[in-house]
C-alpha cells in the first residue's frame, strides 16, 4: 500500500516537471534541457521571497511564481529568440549551456547549503495517514492535487482559449501560423514563460517537502524520459509516461537494487526509443531533422 | 628534382602530402619545436596543463570525427571514457594486468560499446539519437557504480603507474611526451581517415543520408564505423586518463564531462580537426583562467569560496556566446585572422548588407 | 608571425602564477564546499579559512603568513585526487588537509604518499589508518568522530536509556567510514544484548530516502543508529518519521547538527557529540562568535567548532616547523604534537609516533527537549581509550 502511495507521489512529480518539456517542444520543437535548472531556480526564488516576506507566505509564493514566469519569458527574449531558425541541435545545445550557467549562478548566489523554504514560510509538513497504514506527507499530497489542477488548466488552455489554439497552431506549422497573423515570437515567449512557471511550481513543492539543494536539477533530467515516453508533444502522453516510469522506478528500487534509481528512467527511455521513437502518443514526425 | 613551392604538384606523393608549401612546412617545424622545448623551459604548472590539453584533445578529436564529420550527435562521450577507464581499472584490480594488456583491452571494450551506442543511430537521427546516447551514458555510469559497490570499492580503484621493463611512467615530463605522442597519433589517424574513402563517405552521409544511400555508400555500415572508431579512440583516452590520475572512480564521468567535450567540438568549430584541438585547449584552460582572474581581482577574498560555482557559470556563458555569435567557433576566428594576414594589404570588406 | 602570438601567450601564462609569492607557509585544503553533503564539511572549511585570515592579521606564524589554498572537490574522489596532485606539484604545499567524504580519502592518501607530504583529515570522521599502534606515517586526524569508540558509546547509551530489549536498525552511507561504523556496531551489538534487525546502505548522492526508510521500517526496529554525513542521518530520520515510525534515533553529531536539532524539534533524535555544542557557551565558543562576527561565513556559527579545532591543530603543526618550512619539518612537528582544545572537545589532541588521532576520545549526548524548547545535554563527557 505504501508502495502505491510512493508511486503516485513520484508520478506526480515527474508529471509536473515533464509538462514543461512538452509545452516548449510542442510549440517550438526545441528540447529544453535546462528545465531542471530552471526548476531549481524557481525553488531558490521561493526561498528568497520567503525570507524577505517572512510574515506573509501567500505573498511570498505569489511573488516567486511571478518571478518564475518572468524568468522564462526573459530566457526566451534574450537567448532563445536568436536561435530560432538555426539547427534544432544548436538550440538544444544552447539550452544545455543555459542549464550549466544557471547551475553555476544559483550555486554562486545561494551557496551549496541545504535550504528549507518551508521553515522560512512558517508552514509545517505533517504526515497524513491514508487507508491502511500508508502515509504521505502534506506537501506530497498538495503536490498531487496541484499536478492535477495544472494539467486540467493546461488542457483547458491549449484546447479552448485563443492563445492556446495559437500555440498549437504555431507548433503544427509555424509558417502557416505566421502567415495567418499569429506572432510567433509572442507565442514562443508565452510557451517558455508557462513552462518555467510550471517548473517553478514543481521546484517549490518539491523543496517544501524535502529541502532544497543544488543537485535537484538531476530530478529534472530524470523527468525528461517521462515526457519522451509519452510523446514529446503530448500532454496526456506526459502523464502516462510519468506513471510508467514511476511504477518501474519504485518497483525496481524496492525489489531489486536501490542504486537503480538514476538509471531506470533512461533504460525505459532507450527501450521506447528503439521500439517507438515518437513515444506513445506523440506525433510521428520526420525524425531526421538535425 | 627541384622542390616545388606546392603550387605545382608533379607527383602523387606531392599531391597527398599533408604539408604543401614551404611556409607550411617551416611553420609546422617551428610549432613542433616549440611543443618539444616547452617542457624544459616552463614551470610544472604549464607542463601539467599541456598534458591535460593533450589528453582532452584525444577525446575531442574522437568526438569531432563522430559529430563534426559524420554528423551523429553523441551526448554519451563521458560514458565511453568511463568504459575505457573502468576496463583498465577492473583488469588491474582483478588480474593485476600490465598496461600493454589493458590498453588494447580498453580499445576493444571501446569498440564494443561503440557498436552498442551506434545501434540506435540506425533508426534515429538528430535529437532522438542524442537522447539515446544520453540514456546509454547513464547506463554505463550505473554499471560502473554497480561494480564499485559490489566490490566494496566506493572510493574507487587506485592504479599503479604503467611500467615497462622496470621503467615506470611517473613524473610530469614523461607524461607530457607520452600524451603528446598519443594526441599526435590521434590527429594523424583522424586526418588520414578523413582524407580517405571513409572520410568522404562520412561527409556525404552527414550532408544528406538519402543521397548518400543512392550514391551507393553503405550508410548503416559507415554510421556504425564512425561510432566504433570514435569510441575506440575515446576508450583509449579513458585508459590514459585512468593511468594519468592513477585513480578510477565513477564520479569523474559525469554528464558535465560529456557536455565539456561537446563544448570543445562546438566552440572549436564543427568539421575541423584544428577546431577540436583549439576547443580542447580553451575548455581545459577555462577553469584556470577563471581561478587566476578571481585571484587577481579586487574581490579575491569574498569570491574564493565561490570560484567553483563561477566556473560553471563562465563555462555556460562562453558556450552560449559561441553558439550565438560565433557559430563557426574558434576555427572561424582563426581563419578570419589568417585571411587578414594572407590578404594584407588588401583588406577584405564585406559588401554592405552582405554576410 | 602566428607563432609569436603563441609564444607571447605562453610566456605570459608562465609568469602569471609567480604573482603569488612563495614567502609563506603553503597549506592545501581539498574539501566538500558544494554538493549534497556540503552542509557537513563546508562550515569547517570556512572556519579554517577565517581562522587563518585572523592568524595572518596577528602576524602569522613566526612572522610569516599562512597561505591556505582551498579547492572544492564536491565529494568527488577523482577531483580530490586532482586537487592533491595540484597541491603537490603546482603549489608546493607543505601540508595537505582533507575535509570531506571518506570516499575522497584513498586517492588523496595515494598522492600525499607519493609526494611525501603530511595529510591531515580535519572533517567528519577519522580513517582507520591513524589509529595506534601503527599509524600510517603521513596520515593524521583531528576530525571529531572515531568510529569504534562511537559504536561503543552508542551501544552503551542505547542500552542505558532503553527499558525494553533493543531491536536495532543501522543506516550507513556507501562510503568506507560509514560502512566501517556500521560493521563495527553490528559486531559489538551482541555484547550489549542488542539485536540488529536491519542494515541499510545508502548511495552517496541519493535524493529520496523514502525507499530505504520503508525497508527499514518494515523490520520494526525500536532504535536506529547511524554514523554518516549529516544529510543521510537526518533525512533517514525524517523519512522514517513521515512513515509513522515512533522509535528513537541515535546519530553522530556533525557540523550542522546543533542547528538542525532545533529545526527538527523531535525528542527522539539523539546525537553523540565529540564537539561541545554552543549551548555550553565556554570562553572558546565566545571567541569563535567574536571572530566570525565580521567575517564572510555563510553557515550558522554553531557549525564551526570542528573546523576551529582543525585550524588550531594546523597552527600548532606549522609553528613547530622552523623557517624555511618543508614537508619533512611539518611531519616531524606533527609526529609529536599536543593541542589544548580549550573545552571544545573533551580532552587534548595528542599525537605521537604511535598515535595519530588522540589517546582518549570523549563524547557527550545531546537532544532536543520540548519542555525547555532548547537543545540539552543528556550525558557528559564519557572517555574511551582509542585502540
Amino acid at each position: 500500500m505504501q508502495l502505491l502511495v510512493n508511486i503516485i507521489v513520484l508520478a506526480a512529480i515527474y508529471a509536473l516537471i515533464s509538462c514543461g518539456y512538452v509545452l516548449i517542444y510542442r510549440v517550438s520543437r526545441v528540447l529544453n534541457l535546462a528545465h531542471g535548472d530552471l526548476m531549481v531556480l524557481g525553488a531558490y526564488l521561493l526561498y528568497t521571497t520567503a525570507s524577505l516576506f517572512g510574515g506573509n507566505p501567500v505573498m511570498a509564493v505569489g511573488m516567486a511564481l511571478l518571478m518564475g514566469l518572468v524568468v522564462g519569458i526573459l530566457v526566451y527574449v534574450l537567448l532563445m529568440r536568436r536561435m530560432t531558425g538555426e539547427m534544432v541541435l544548436a538550440a538544444v545545445l544552447c539550452t544545455i549551456a543555459l542549464g550549466v550557467m544557471l547551475h553555476g549562478v544559483t550555486a554562486f548566489i545561494w551557496s551549496g547549503q541545504v535550504r528549507y523554504p518551508i521553515m522560512e514560510l512558517g508552514w509545517s509538513n505533517p504526515s497524513l495517514t491514508l487507508f491502511g497504514d500508508a502515509r504521505i506527507s502534506l506537501a506530497s499530497a498538495v503536490l498531487i492535487v496541484t499536478t492535477a489542477i495544472v494539467y486540467v488548466a493546461l488542457f483547458g488552455f491549449m484546447g479552448f482559449t485563443r492563445w492556446g489554439i495559437r500555440m498549437r497552431a504555431a507548433g503544427q506549422n509555424p509558417l502557416l501560423a505566421s502567415q495567418r497573423g499569429i506572432q510567433l515570437h509572442v507565442v514562443y515567449a508565452l510557451a517558455w514563460g508557462l513552462s518555467t512557471f510550471t517548473a517553478g511550481i514543481a521546484g517549490m513543492l518539491i523543496s517544501l517537502d524535502s529541502g532544497l539543494y543544488g543537485t535537484m536539477s538531476m530530478l529534472g533530467l530524470k523527468a525528461f524520459p517521462a515526457a519522451l515516453v509519452g510523446g514529446l508533444d503530448s500532454l496526456a502522453g506526459a502523464l502516462i509516461g510519468s506513471a510508467i516510469i514511476a511504477i518501474a522506478e519504485v518497483l525496481l528500487i524496492s525489489y531489486v537494487n536501490p542504486l537503480l534509481t538514476d538509471v531506470v528512467p533512461f533504460a525505459v527511455l532507450l527501450v521506447v526509443l528503439v521500439v517507438r521513437p515518437w513515444g506513445l502518443f506523440g506525433s510521428k514526425e520526420e525524425l531526421d531533422r538535425v | 628534382m627541384p622542390s616545388t613551392s606546392g603550387y605545382f604538384r608533379v607527383s602523387y606523393s606531392d599531391d597527398i602530402a599533408l604539408l604543401d608549401t614551404r611556409t607550411q612546412k617551416y611553420s609546422f617545424a617551428v610549432f613542433c619545436a616549440l611543443l618539444l622545448i616547452l617542457p624544459f623551459v616552463a614551470k610544472p604548472v604549464i607542463i601539467d596543463l599541456g598534458s591535460q590539453v593533450f589528453l582532452a584533445a584525444i577525446g575531442a578529436v574522437a568526438l569531432m570525427l563522430l559529430t563534426g564529420f559524420a554528423g551523429q550527435i553523441s551526448l554519451g562521450h563521458a560514458g565511453l571514457m568511463a568504459a575505457g577507464a573502468f576496463t583498465t581499472g577492473i583488469l588491474f584490480k582483478e588480474f593485476a594486468a600490465p598496461f600493454w594488456i589493458t590498453l588494447p583491452a580498453a580499445a576493444c571494450t571501446g569498440a564494443v560499446f561503440g557498436l552498442v551506442f551506434g545501434l540506435p543511430s540506425l533508426r534515429l537521427r538528430g535529437l532522438y539519437l542524442a537522447v539515446s546516447t544520453l540514456g546509454l551514458h547513464f547506463i554505463v555510469v550505473y554499471l560502473g557504480g554497480e561494480y564499485e559497490t559490489r566490490r566494496g570499492l566506493s572510493s574507487g580503484i587506485l592504479l599503479d603507474p604503467p611500467s615497462l621493463l622496470g621503467w615506470s611512467l611517473t613524473g610530469g615530463l614523461a607524461w607530457y611526451f607520452v600524451l603528446l605522442a598519443f594526441a599526435a597519433g590521434a590527429v594523424i589517424i583522424a586526418i588520414n581517415l578523413l582524407r580517405s574513402k571513409t572520410g568522404r563517405a562520412w561527409r556525404a552521409l552527414r550532408t544528406n543520408e538519402t543521397v548518400a544511400e543512392v550514391m551507393g555508400i553503405n550508410v548503416a555500415g559507415h554510421k556504425l564505423l564512425a561510432f566504433v572508431v570514435s569510441s575506440t579512440m575515446t576508450a583509449v583516452a579513458g585508459c590514459l586518463f585512468a593511468y594519468y590520475r592513477s585513480f578510477v572512480s565513477i564520479e569523474a564521468f559525469s554528464l558535465f564531462l560529456s557536455i565539456q567535450y561537446i563544448a570543445m567540438v562546438i566552440i572549436g568549430g564543427t568539421g575541423s580537426i584544428l577546431g577540436a584541438l583549439l576547443g580542447a585547449l580553451l575548455v581545459v584552460l577555462l577553469p584556470y583562467i577563471v581561478e587566476w582572474a578571481t585571484a587577481a581581482s579586487p574581490w579575491a577574498q569574498n569570491a574564493s569560496g565561490r570560484v567553483f560555482a563561477a566556473n560553471y557559470a563562465v563555462f555556460g556563458v562562453v558556450m552560449v556566446l559561441f553558439l550565438l555569435f560565433e557559430p563557426q567557433g574558434l576555427v572561424g576566428i582563426w581563419r578570419r585572422i589568417q585571411n587578414y594576414f594572407l590578404l594584407w594589404p588588401f583588406r577584405q570588406t564585406p559588401m554592405s548588407g552582405g554576410r | 608571425m602566428k607563432h609569436l602570438r603563441t609564444i607571447a601567450m605562453l610566456t605570459a601564462m608562465s609568469v602569471a602564477p609567480t604573482i603569488w609569492a612563495q614567502d609563506a607557509y603553503v597549506v592545501g585544503l581539498s574539501g566538500v564546499l558544494t554538493g549534497p553533503n556540503a552542509d557537513t564539511y563546508a562550515p569547517s572549511i570556512q572556519a579554517v579559512t577565517v581562522y587563518m585570515e585572523q592568524l595572518n592579521k596577528r602576524g602569522g606564524i613566526n612572522g610569516k603568513p599562512v597561505r591556505l589554498i582551498v579547492q572544492d572537490n564536491q565529494g568527488n574522489p577523482s577531483k580530490a585526487a586532482a586537487d592533491a596532485k595540484k597541491f603537490a606539484t603546482q603549489d608546493n604545499a607543505i601540508l595537505i588537509v582533507n575535509i570531506g567524504l571518506s570516499s575522497s580519502f584513498g586517492p588523496m592518501v595515494a598522492e600525499a604518499t607519493r609526494a611525501r607530504i603530511p595529510l591531515l583529515f580535519g572533517g567528519g570522521a577519522c580513517p582507520l589508518e591513524v589509529l595506534p599502534p601503527n599509524p600510517h606515517e603521513l596520515q593524521f586526524c583531528s576530525a571529531s568522530t572515531e568510529i569504534n569508540s562511537a559504536g561503543e558509546m552508542a551501544m552503551q547509551f542505547i542500552t542505558e536509556l532503553s527499558r525494553e530489549p533493543v531491536k536495532l536498525g543501522i543506516v550507513a552511507m556507501a562510503i568506507p567510514i560509514s560502512r566501517g561504523a556500521m560493521d563495527y556496531a553490528d559486531k559489538v551489538a551482541p555484547k550489549y544484548g542488542v539485536s540488529v534487525v536491519r542494515k541499510e546502505t545508502i548511495p552517496p548522492a541519493t535524493a529520496d530516502y523514502t525507499a530505504s526508510a520503508t525497508a527499514l521500517k518494515s523490520a520494526e526496529p525500536n532504535w536506529v543508529y547511524s554514523l554518516a554525513p549529516w544529510v543521510t542521518e537526518v533525512k533517514s530520520f525524517e523519512a522514517l518519521r513521515k512513515l509513522g515510525w515512533t522509535g528513537k534515533f541515535l546519530g553522530a553529531a556533525l557540523n550542522p547538527t546543533e542547528g538542525e536539532l532545533a529545526r527538527v524539534k523531535d525528542e527522539g533524535l539523539y546525537v553523540l557529540g565529540p564537539d561541545a555544542f554552543f549551548v555550553e557557551n565556554t570562553p572558546a565558543h565566545q571567541e569563535i562568535r567574536e571572530a566570525v562576527r565580521n567575517a564572510n561565513i555563510t553557515y550558522p556559527v554553531t557549525d564551526l567548532v570542528e573546523g576551529w579545532v582543525a585550524a588550531m591543530v594546523i597552527e600548532q603543526s606549522l609553528k613547530g616547523a622552523a623557517w624555511p618550512p618543508t614537508a619533512e619539518k611539518v611531519l616531524a612537528s606533527m609526529s609529536n604534537l599536543k593541542v589544548d582544545t580549550r573545552g571544545l572537545r573533551g580532552g587534548p589532541i595528542e599525537w605521537s609516533k604511535t598515535n595519530h588521532i588522540r589517546s582518549k576520545q570523549y563524547y557527550r549526548i545531546y537532544h532536543w527537549n520540548d519542555k525547555k524548547r532548547a537543545v540539552v545535554r543528556v550525558k557528559d563527557w564519557t572517555a574511551f581509550d582509542v585502540k
